[in-house]
């Protein structure tokens, strides 16, 4: 080397040292090849560790439209007043040493937590001071906890501490007014769940919560997570995942007091879904009016289905309340209102509660019994109730019902539009209940309907054959033919039923979902279509069957005698030929406590238009109704108007979806 | 070597030693430009362009890197006096200047004289500098001590000399500690044992000079790591806690038997925060990978990881691996490898025994410094105040080390032969 050979030969003391200085220096260069070369790696990923925040970012919640696109859910921009503590830190220091003069000059030593600890009142007193300005600012009360603060300063200091969410259109004016705002306070704006309906669709839709936690497959730790909302029940829980796409994740730098120095997007996000319900937002209000309507604080719910293909066009259920509630929190005292045991107003009652059917179950009665060969024709004498002259009763073989009807000579068509028990357990009992079973089991009665994904469906009950062939007595078949225990449905289900009567045999499964397409079609993501008219099931009955039952069915609005005529009287005065002519079916069910006393009564009426080529199902019910034909038909009435007169103003109604598929 | 007439292409200076001096300089520059000024919005040129020259050099005169430049001129024209005045003739103050340091030594002690910092007292308050006498002491004691072991080899025989030898070591070696500055007084001891060394003290002292040396450091070692509460040497508790975040020993092994968790959580505490240094400059040095991050782009430099009081001066060797990689630690310590070099051999070429020992005594200065410096950056050595000669910002070490150039080129020119 070259200034070793200039170093005289015999000075080895020289020489040691320099040997000295060559391997120290060597042992440097080693130790720094071993650092930076060999475990850099471990270096790099201890420094991202420490450096990288990671930020969940909700992708933008699909909207929901109803079948001719107006929009039953969607977002709008909510303003939430936050504070930056990275803004605020001068002032933090400012407060911090203005204190700590004061004590010097006081000439009071602190010890080293002591300073600590005022370094951290001096913190909080100058965030608190902003709050108690905003507080005053918007006249409302405004707390800053000191836990929180300490928390989010520690951990999430590179995110604004959330003030004020969600400002009223007040709030955000007087903070734009106030055009000085004080450093460290900034308005941001996050994407907010919003139903521009209000209260109405309601109950399909269900409502979301605000909820950042992660779902599966997906990135399970993050430092911190931008507001997203979750579908609890209805509509928005049931494609919730379609709904809600996948979020995004975000890196920030921070540097080491956690202040955020540059952000970079690691995965970007894919918004979620529209949904293009089946739902006729028109019809929908109407229905829903239509019950406001029917009684001062209506229990009930109507459904109106297009009997073609089984899409539901309006599932309307009372009382409703206000989604918009749910996106920031309800109050204790709302959440009382919204829990009220009797109107418990978040219950979806088309579908969400099992209701005894009462009358309305006697069709099913009727297609058993004429395709087992009774004669339509033949009459039936009915006697009159020894305690009451003026109705009939049944009273055999151990077996006594008392009837509403009047006593005497029935046919089918009478019975049915008097809706005649005696009449009716006769045929059944003839038939026989495994028959009555049969015909049931093809309307899929005590079964799914396939929206169980909303969490609102229940399936009601519907015995099987093997729960009639053994502990099954005639009283029991008596009871089930007027649609009494142990028998129960939904309104949704009898829609299903009545939907098959009227088309001719064909279950169809309801349909509520159309199409779901991508926010941004230009993406490429392609549109999903549920196809309509799915085929659950045949009946397997004979035209002439079904025939007799629609006729007998129109006369329950058209014949005087008909318990739906007085709701329909009116309406078959309207002017103009093409008004709908309804087939029905009134129904009052009892509901009986444990001792079988009558508690209350649940009023029913299914029905369908327009009786020559039928449209439409239109079922309600509502609960502690009167009578079905008092309370429930003026209410399926009323749709039926708001139909007529929504088909009159413009043609192209129910027909929109289908020319879109 | 023999007898050389005036050569005519051999210059006067050592001119590589001077070639590698000033890329170290240029390192140091740049370097504690970006230790200082990375985070800032606004850089030189910017500030150049949009402020009135007057404002602008009065922005210069308050940043670092600017001060290190003046710092490089004053102490550039220190060493060309340092170097023309013969270093025989400097010599002959070489026992007025080490009683002068001591006595500055036992000054800065006194409270009111010397000033506090960081929990120690090493500098005094000269108004327009921060005197650090501990660096000069350093120069000061090679002169003394070249001086004092200069004289012919037979006489170091004497072990009244080896004694009084040991006692110019000593001295200030115990007033440094008292600072407390550890890393200065460390450094003094392979320095002195290195002129001794060379001077050519008998090998039986050195034997069992180094036996002892060696066997009060394990035995501190011992005490500071193992030794029960009361039977530890009574140190600084940040100088012990250095050592155990070296020796990677746990904080929480000293509790007293009644500690509460919450004793024991304050513990772990200051472990994390005594290692932060260390395990933030392991990051930034390891970070930087083989071709480092960019100047001015790393990010634990930057954003503060690196604690910012120490990146422009200790630890500013982790800002050059950081944004350098391997290959610029390399080249800094290729350069020191130069300037040692040819000081070891300018310590060979010199024209009797006094310029011998002076070189020896400045290149294992220098070189004592380096290697504890960027040691402890890459966690090889404890961590201890000891500046990167050159590169780390200071004024009394730049100063120092650039009179300790100009020493070494001092006695190139009196070389033998020429």
């Amino acid at each position: 080397m070259l200034i070793f050979d200039q170093l005289k030969k015999n000075d080895p003391a020289l020489r040691l040292v320099a040997l000295a200085v060559l391997v120290a220096l060597s042992l440097l260069l080693v130790g720094l090849w071993w650092v930076q070369v060999v475990r850099g790696r471990y270096y790099q990923a201890k420094l991202v560790d420490q450096s990288y925040r990671t930020v969940r970012v909700p992708a933008p919640r699909g909207m929901i439209l109803d079948r001719n696109r107006k929009p039953l859910a969607e977002n709008r921009p909510s303003y939430n007043l936050g504070l930056y503590l990275e803004e605020l830190s001068p002032n933090f220091q400012q407060q911090f040493s203005d204190w700590l003069s004061a004590y010097k000059q006081a000439k009071i030593p602190l010890r080293r937590e002591q300073r600590e600890e005022l370094g951290r009142r001096a913190r909080y007193a100058v965030a608190s001071n902003l709050v108690a300005q905003v507080s005053g600012l918007f006249q409302t009360p405004l707390n800053l906890d000191y836990d929180d603060f300490e928390r989010h300063y520690a951990q999430e200091r590179a995110f604004p501490l959330m003030v004020c969410s969600d400002l009223n259109r007040d709030q955000i004016a007087r903070v734009e007014e106030h055009a000085d705002l004080p450093a460290g306070l900034d308005l941001d704006i996050q994407p907010t769940r919003y139903y521009p309906q209000g209260g109405t669709t309601v109950h399909v839709l269900g409502y979301v919560r605000l909820d950042n936690s992660s779902v599966s497959n997906e990135e399970a730790y993050y430092d911190h997570r931008l507001p997203d909302f979750r579908g609890i029940v209805g509509v928005e829980a049931a494609f919730d995942p379609q709904l809600r796409g996948s979020a995004g994740e975000k890196a920030e730098l921070v540097d080491n007091l956690g202040y955020r120095q540059q952000e970079s997007m690691i995965n970007p996000v894919e918004p979620g879904m529209n949904l293009v319900l089946t739902l006729d937002l028109d019809i929908q209000k109407a229905a829903e009016n239509a019950l406001l309507r029917a009684e001062a604080q209506t229990r009930g719910a109507a459904v109106v289905m297009d009997v073609r293909n089984g899409d539901i066009l309006a599932m309307a259920s009372a009382p409703t309340f206000d989604p918009n509630k749910f996106v920031q929190g309800v109050t204790p005292q709302e959440w009382a209102q919204l829990n009220d045991e009797r109107l418990r107003p978040m219950f979806n009652r088309c579908m969400q509660e099992n209701y005894p059917p009462g009358s309305i179950f006697k069709p099913i009665v009727a297609l058993a019994a004429l395709e087992n060969g009774m004669n339509p024709k033949e009459e039936y004498q009915v006697e009159a109730d020894p305690r009451d002259k003026a109705h009939g009763w049944y009273s055999k073989d151990g077996i006594t019902k008392r009837d509403t009807a009047p006593p005497g000579m029935y046919d089918f068509k009478k019975a049915l539009i008097h809706s005649s028990n005696a009449y009716f357990i006769n045929c059944g009992l003839h038939c026989g209940m495994r028959n009555i079973v049969r015909v049931g089991q093809k309307f899929h009665l005590g079964e799914s309907v396939g929206l169980e994904d909303t969490r609102q469906q229940v399936k009601g009950y519907f015995p099987d054959l093997k729960r009639v062939s053994s502990g099954w007595s005639d009283g029991n078949t008596a009871n089930a033919c007027i649609g009494q225990s142990p028998i129960l449905v939904t309104p949704l289900q009898m829609a299903v039923v009545t939907m098959a009567i009227a088309n001719g045999g064909k279950v169809y499964w309801p349909r509520l979902l159309a199409q779901m397409e991508p926010q941004d079609p230009t993406l490429g993501e392609a549109t999903v279509v549920y196809p309509a008219a799915r085929l659950r099931d045949e009946l397997g009955v004979s035209r002439r069957s079904l025939d007799i039952l629609r006729t007998a069915m129109l006369d329950d609005t058209e014949n005087a005698e008909g318990t739906a005529y007085r709701a329909f009287r009116s309406y078959y005065e309207l002017p103009g030929s093409d008004r709908l002519r309804v087939c029905g079916k009134t129904g009052t069910a009892q509901v009986q406590n444990e001792r079988n006393i009558t508690t209350d009564h649940i009023t029913w009426f299914i029905s369908f238009a327009p009786y020559e080529n039928p449209r439409y199902a239109v079922v309600v019910m509502v609960e502690s109704g009167s009578s079905g034909g008092g309370t429930c038909a003026p209410v399926a009435c009323d749709i039926y108007r708001s139909i007529l007169s929504l088909e009159q103003a413009g043609p192209a109604r129910n027909t929109t979806l289908a020319r879109a598929e | 070597m023999n007898i050389n007439p005036i050569n005519e292409r051999e210059s006067r200076f050592d001119s590589l030693q001077l070639l590698a001096v000033a890329g170290l300089l240029i390192v140091g520059v740049l370097f504690v430009y970006s230790a200082t000024m990375a985070d800032e919005p606004v850089g030189l040129w910017q500030q150049f362009r949009e402020l009135r020259f007057v404002e602008f050099v009065r922005w210069l005169l308050h940043e670092l890197f600017f001060r290190q430049v003046i710092w490089y001129g004053v102490g550039a024209v220190a060493a060309v006096v340092v170097t023309f005045v013969p270093y025989q003739s400097l010599t002959r103050w070489a026992y007025v200047l080490y009683w002068i340091t001591v006595v500055s030594l036992v000054a800065v002690l006194v409270p009111h004289v010397g000033s506090m910092r960081f929990g120690a007292r090493r500098w005094i308050d000269l108004g327009f500098f921060q005197f650090q006498p501990s660096e000069f002491a350093k120069l000061a004691f090679i002169f003394a001590l070249a001086h004092f072991l200069s004289r012919p080899q037979e006489e170091l025989r004497s072990p009244q000399l080896f004694w009084r030898a040991l006692a110019m070591i000593g001295l200030p070696f115990l007033l440094i500690m008292k600072e407390p500055d550890l890393g200065s007084a460390l450094v003094l001891v392979p320095t002195g044992l290195a002129l001794m060394f060379v001077a050519g003290t008998p090998r039986r002292y050195l034997l069992r000079l180094g036996g002892a040396v060696g066997l009060c450091a394990a035995l501190f070692l011992v005490d500071v790591l193992f030794a029960p509460q009361g039977w530890r040497i009574h140190l600084e508790s940040y100088q012990q806690d250095r050592l155990l975040v070296y020796f990677g020993r746990d904080f929480t092994v000293f509790a007293k038997k009644d500690a509460t968790p919450a004793d024991l959580d304050r513990m772990r505490q200051r472990q994390r925060d005594r290692s932060f240094n260390v395990d933030q400059a392991l990051i930034s040095v390891g970070s930087g990978g083989v071709w480092g991050k960019g100047w001015r782009k790393g990010t634990q430099n930057k954003y503060g990881y690196l604690p910012r009081a120490v990146a422009h001066n200790d630890f500013i060797f982790s800002v050059i691996a950081e944004e350098k990689g391997f290959v610029g630690g390399v080249i800094v310590i290729t350069l020191y490898a130069v300037v040692l070099f040819t000081g070891i051999r300018t310590a060979g070429q010199a024209r009797d025994r006094l310029g011998k020992l002076l070189a020896v005594g400045v290149v294992t200065l220098l070189f004592s410094q380096v290697f504890i410096n960027i040691g402890m950056n890459i966690r090889m050595m404890p961590v201890t105040g000891v500046p990167l000669p050159l590169l780390s910002y200071g004024g009394s070490s730049v100063l120092c080390s650039l009179i300790a150039i100009g020493i070494l080129q001092n006695i190139y020119i009196h070389r033998k032969g020429y």
